[in-house]
């Protein structure tokens, strides 16, 4: 099938005017927010329904050409790249709210819904979706259920899995399944469980059940002033290790209270090296001492200043201010590169010591702006990509903050994602074995590699590679048992810590 | 390799000491009424791996076992058409270190096959808690839990396992170790294989190391213990909590024909055949509050009585409920189900569940997690009877599945309830980590 054959039968699926082939507009769709390496698709589809998404994943099976679904393009792992090309299947027509039921705490949504979009519908009724990222503005569910995104009120509320109780899916084979619809503990694998969080590559969702979090009958909001980020580092790990449960616990450095304000004019106090931004939430009773608390504990750890937002106009200013903090990045230089890692909370303090040592290393600025009470750090490397030389201090800049938020015991991502972005890097935290399981898992839905190839898996060893030699250690002839016993030997001979 | 070189092939890897073999010995580990040939206990998990191993070369079957509290539960194994597989018991008993705990992070890595107790035992101290409120937590073992997806009733107020299993550590049925997530609260590096393990019954991979995310213990606790006449006004009480600002963390409906003797003592003079317990937990002038218009609402809804209760009676009572679905004693003519629904259809269920018992004169107990939508149900009487009865209830609530059958009838009935969408899905899931069945073959829907 040639490429005017494969978008005649597109546009026979999805309509003429929900094709996009005009090489220029294809450029578009070359990239989402992570700008490392851009590949445009042949052919972009903008289907309105899931019978629509279902053909065109059979038109591609039969025409062997890679499918990619794209929400709004704001990720930033590279997840909505077209790694080979292929068909970008986009879902921003697919953006309606289809159903709330109150009773049951739970929304049905097409994937191209806004996430802000959701809250504030889910608001009349005296509800949220609690998972609210930074570019909430923007990005759609379908993403954040691709990422499993976070977002600063995920430390007491949990990421987006927790909050999707069913998915409407297309699989490789272009069937569609419901894998829940919000009645708990079905029998059988998680399957709603997998597929969030597998960045668009088992499976295409079209629909989905989310659970709406009633709004807290009452919120106290207020930012904390610091000398230094030392001093809010310090002051998190102590709230968490003190058993406070805050609804959100955030970080900006002076650097992006800088961007925010040039940005906004958002008034932050620019003397301030570090400021935290502390929300508790539930009934009324017992709010004001829970924070009286923790002012106290910022106090203790050297806050200079700590001021309430007394008002829901003044508290959604603070929020404002923290979920523009990247996109005020643009002021201080042309290209930034945002890291994302998370670290045992006890290890913060270390770890915002050694982004400053990095900083100085590479000698490129870093600002950081983070939820601090999970642990997620976002180091933001500024520097310019036509400069090659800076170019390659942010890649070893950032490739450091990765390695040593491994050394701490941590992870390369926390709510990214891997995508293209971080997929050579998963040698560091995973061996083989650890990636052959996650591969078995993709080849169960994707055996042909048709969604979202070239993903996650490291480039040297795709998912199917991994998966086949996988299958291989476990199909052991008679004459491989041999085989098979000598590598028990082996391993016993290593003894227990060989493993872990 | 046959038994015998399996059983000094596994003797060798852990020692003999740990290695049951006489059928005497391993009758204890029955599942229906089918003795294993070899009862295994690694020491450390490069032991476990060289025992799956090796009972993958033998072609053996492998029951994984940690507390033994849920084995009555799923279809008899899967055995070859001669009888011919040996059958080996993996437990996880010798699993009970503690890799790493910062207190501070309030998180927690450890070996599986500490028993819940143990665990609560340990973070208890910091001032850390993990509320699943496990049956039986005293047998009830960190991997059993994760292999059942054990979940009890404070789901309501800090969510399951799904939300606080953070990584684990496993052994594939090729004896292979492979991990997954991490030690932190907060992960996306790659695939969440933590959603796959949990509630996978023992069918993909041995569970032998686990971190989780911990709770900090509530500064107040306590419960408020409604008691009424009918179940209509039972619910009414759980609708009025399911539309106020309130934050119970859990919200038990309970019915027993007669009165709710199993806790009713435990209240001063309760002999009402409904009761609502919900419980409290946090800041204390939060709780305090929970327990000033918690009594307002229950009387509102018709309740004959509101109690609250703090301390040792709110621990007990519980510690009585959290053990209520447990199967591990389940009496030879009882049946142990739990449905599930969603939260809006649950009165509706429950009623059938009673009107089809009251039909047959079964005595019935249930225990719902209100605001959740899951209840479980206790059932006893002939075998005829509880056939009939599973048979009415399935037909209307496809979601029922049996935790615990008389043995006569449990292969008969569909202790899964309807078939799971995504089936076929899921099976390529099994063959990709377990091409040759060897890990409780046949037992679950998988």
């Amino acid at each position: 099938m040639d490429r005017a054959q494969l978008s005649e039968e597109l546009r026979r699926i999805v309509g003429p005017r929900s094709v996009v082939d005009n090489p220029d507009a294809l450029m578009t769709y070359d990239s989402d927010g992570c700008v490392m390496d851009l590949h445009d698709p042949h052919i972009v589809v903008l289907p309105s329904a899931t019978e629509q998404v279902a053909a065109v994943v059979k038109l591609a099976a039969r025409a062997g050409v890679p499918v990619v679904p794209r929400g709004a393009g704001t990720g930033l792992s590279g997840g909505a790249t077209p790694m080979h090309g292929g068909i970008v299947i986009t879902t921003s027509r697919m953006n309606k709210i289809l159903e709330f039921d109150a009773r049951n705490e739970r929304v049905r949504v097409q994937p191209g819904v806004i996430n802000f979009e959701l809250s504030q519908y889910l608001n009349q009724y005296g509800y949220q979706f609690a998972a609210d990222p930074s570019s909430q503005k923007a990005c759609t569910i379908g993403g954040n259920i691709a990422n499993n995104s976070g977002g600063p009120h995920c430390i007491k509320y949990g990421v987006t899995g927790s909050h999707v109780l069913g998915l409407q899916v297309v699989l490789a084979d272009g069937s569609v399944i419901w894998t829940g619809d919000g009645t708990p503990d079905a029998p059988g694998y998680d399957l709603t469980g997998m597929l969030v969080g597998s960045e668009g590559t088992l499976a295409l969702v079209t629909e989905a059940w989310l659970k709406a979090t009633r709004l807290a009958e009452s919120t106290r909001v207020v930012m904390a002033l610091f000398d230094d980020i030392a001093g809010t580092a310090a002051t998190v790990s102590a709230v968490i290790a003190g058993g406070f449960l805050p609804a959100a616990l955030e970080v900006m450095d002076r650097l992006a209270i800088k961007a925010v304000n040039d940005a906004y004019k958002m008034g932050l106090p620019e003397s301030a090296g570090a400021a935290l931004i502390i929300e508790v939430d539930g009934v009324d009773d017992g709010l004001d001492e829970l924070l009286a608390e923790i002012v106290e504990i910022c106090h203790r750890h050297g806050a200079i200043e700590v001021r309430p937002a007394r008002t829901a106009a003044e508290q959604t200013q603070v929020w404002a201010a923290r979920k523009n903090a990247f996109g005020a990045m643009g002021r201080l230089a042309p290209t930034y590169y945002l890291v994302d890692t998370v670290v045992p909370r006890t290890r913060l303090p270390y770890m915002m010591e050694q982004v400053q040592l990095i900083s100085q290393t590479f000698n490129l600025p870093i600002a950081n702006v983070f939820h601090a009470g999970d642990g997620n750090l976002h180091p933001i490397v500024l520097f310019d990509r036509r400069d090659p030389d800076q170019l390659h201090r942010a890649h070893e800049a950032v490739t450091q903050v990765m390695k040593l938020s491994i050394e701490q015991g941590g992870v390369i991502s926390g709510e990214h994602g891997i995508g293209m972005e971080k997929q050579d890097y998963m040698p560091l935290l995973f061996n083989d074995d650890d990636l052959g399981a996650m591969a078995a898992v993709h080849e169960s839905f994707d055996p042909t590699d048709l969604i979202n190839p070239g993903k996650i898996f490291p480039r040297k060893q795709p998912g199917h590679n991994l998966a086949m030699q996988r299958r291989a250690k476990v199909n052991l002839g008679d004459e491989e048992e041999n085989e098979f016993d000598k590598a028990t030997r082996v391993i016993k001979a290593q003894g227990d810590n060989v493993w872990i | 390799m046959d038994l015998t070189a399996l059983s000094r092939h596994v003797s060798e890897s852990v020692g003999a000491e740990h290695v049951l073999n006489d059928p005497a010995d391993c009758a204890r580990y029955a599942l229906c009424g089918a003795t294993p040939n070899l009862v295994v206990t690694p020491g450390s998990i490069g032991e476990m791996s060289q025992v799956i191993a090796a009972a993958m070369s033998a072609n053996a079957i492998v029951i994984p076992w940690g507390g033994g509290t849920r084995q009555a539960q799923g279809y008899s194994l899967t055995t070859d058409s001669e009888g011919q597989r040996p059958v080996l018991v993996a437990r996880t008993n010798r699993l009970t270190r503690v890799v790493e705990h910062e207190p501070a992070d309030l998180t927690i890595k450890v070996e599986t096959g500490m028993t819940a107790t143990a665990f609560d035992a340990l973070v208890r101290p910091h001032g850390q808690m993990l509320p699943i409120d496990a049956p039986l937590p005293d047998h009830t073992t960190l991997g059993g839990m994760i292999a059942a997806a054990v979940a009890g009733p404070r789901r309501l107020g800090y969510g399951t396992l799904r939300d606080l299993l953070l990584g684990v550590t496993v052994v594939e049925a090729s004896g292979r170790v492979s991990k997954a997530g991490g030690t932190v609260v907060k992960n996306v590096s790659g695939y969440d294989m933590m959603k796959l393990y949990l509630g996978s019954y023992g069918t993909l991979a041995i569970i032998v190391e686990a971190s989780f995310k911990l709770i900090p213990r509530p500064r107040a606790s306590a419960t408020v213990w409604c008691a009424f006449e009918s179940h209509t006004a039972a619910f009414d009480l759980i609708d009025v909590l399911h539309s106020s600002q309130l934050t119970p963390v859990a919200a038990e409906y309970l019915a027993q024909a007669g009165g709710v003797d199993v806790l009713g003592r435990l209240v001063n003079g309760c002999t009402m055949p409904y009761a609502v317990a919900v419980r409290a937990e946090g800041l204390p002038a939060a709780v305090e509050r929970h327990l000033r218009d918690i009594p307002q609402f229950a009387t509102a809804a018709g309740a004959v009585d509101a109690q609250i209760l703090r301390d040792a009676a709110h621990d007990l009572l519980w510690a009585r409920i959290a053990d209520l679905p447990q199967t591990m004693e389940a009496t030879s003519d009882e049946m142990v189900m739990r449905l599930s629904c969603l939260p809006s259809e649950l009165a509706r269920a429950l009623q059938d569940a009673a009107t089809i018992a009251e039909r047959r004169d079964l005595p019935l107990l249930i225990d719902a997690h209100a605001l959740s939508g899951v209840a479980y149900l206790r059932v006893s009487g002939a075998n005829e009877a509880l056939q009939f009865w599973h048979r009415e209830m399935l037909a209307r609530w496809p979601r029922l599945i049996v935790l615990a059958a008389p043995a006569a009838i449990s292969d008969d009935l569909a202790l899964w309830g309807s078939d799971p969408v995504g089936l076929n899905l899921m099976q390529r899931i099994k063959r990709e980590f377990d091409p040759r069945d060897i890990l409780n073959p046949g037992r679950f829907v998988v």
